[in-house]
């Protein structure tokens, strides 16, 4: 085994693994990477609005959410439901009492 | 129309992204569409389970957060008092749950604030969708069926 051989598979072999290892490791973060949130981040995203599928296909959920800027379809200004009693802003039901709790972190 | 729809449009492959470029641009911005399909899922069962009406809003809600998430509570869209908004402000680090008169009777406050706990706890590890993942599925089994479609 003369020093060109020992060399290659002394040291060769080591990095070879090491840099087959780091490619792993660091190549599939490079692409497509979405900032993950942290704590204390200013959040720079248009608000969003999710809201759940209808039950029994689309005529069951009349979900036209008046949703304050969501990022598809916008606020809909002013918007008037048929059933609305003249109102001239969006429509908003009285839900009663409203409960729930709040928190921060 | 809600965003979830094509969400899920997108993942199961009958959504052509030519179609509506600006969509496609802004749907998985935010969320991967992994967890996009998360949180559809979530929402989605926990409102069906319950027969509330569970919506998610995420962003900014100005300085009285409270008045503007019964805002956002009031313009959900359905029955508002069988609404229960979760409304998620990372910027300012503030969650809201608004229950509607109805849904109230179901989820009291102390159930709600107990699921604004684990959620906070894990949105300060910095998972939002697990955080919201589980709030929901508290919320939901607290909430229960509704006491006409209980299954046998």
């Amino acid at each position: 085994m003369n020093v060109a051989e020992t060399l290659l598979v002394f040291a060769g072999v080591p990095l070879a693994i090491i840099a087959v290892l780091a490619l792993l490791i660091y190549v599939p973060a490079g692409r497509n990477r979405r900032p993950r949130y942290k704590p204390g981040q200013p959040w720079e995203h248009a608000p969003i609005w999710y809201e759940p599928h209808p039950e029994h296909g689309p005529e069951a959920g009349h979900g036209e959410t008046l949703a304050i800027g969501s990022s598809v379809h916008g606020e809909l200004h002013g918007a008037q439901s048929p059933d609305s009693h003249g109102a001239t802003t969006a429509r908003v039901v009285n839900a009663g009492p409203l409960g729930g709790a709040r928190g921060t972190w | 129309m809600n965003m979830t729809i094509e969400h899920d449009s997108a993942i199961d492959g009958t959504y052509d992204p030519r179609a509506d470029s600006v969509v496609e641009q802004h749907v998985d911005r935010v969320f991967s569409y992994q967890e996009l399909a998360r949180l559809d899922e979530a929402l989605t069962m926990s409102s069906r389970e319950t027969g509330l009406r569970f919506t998610l809003y995420i962003g900014d809600l100005g300085t009285p957060s409270r008045v503007r998430a019964e805002e956002l509570h009031a313009r959900s869209g359905g029955n508002p008092a069988e609404g229960v908004l979760i409304a998620v402000s990372p910027g300012q680090r503030v969650v809201e749950v608004v229950t509607g008169a109805a849904a109230s009777r179901r989820l009291p406050d102390r159930a709600c604030a107990l699921a604004v706990l684990s959620m906070t706890g894990s949105f300060a590890g910095g998972d939002l969708v697990g955080g919201i993942v589980n709030g929901l599925r508290q919320l939901s089994d607290q909430a229960g069926h509704p006491s006409g479609h209980r299954r046998h």
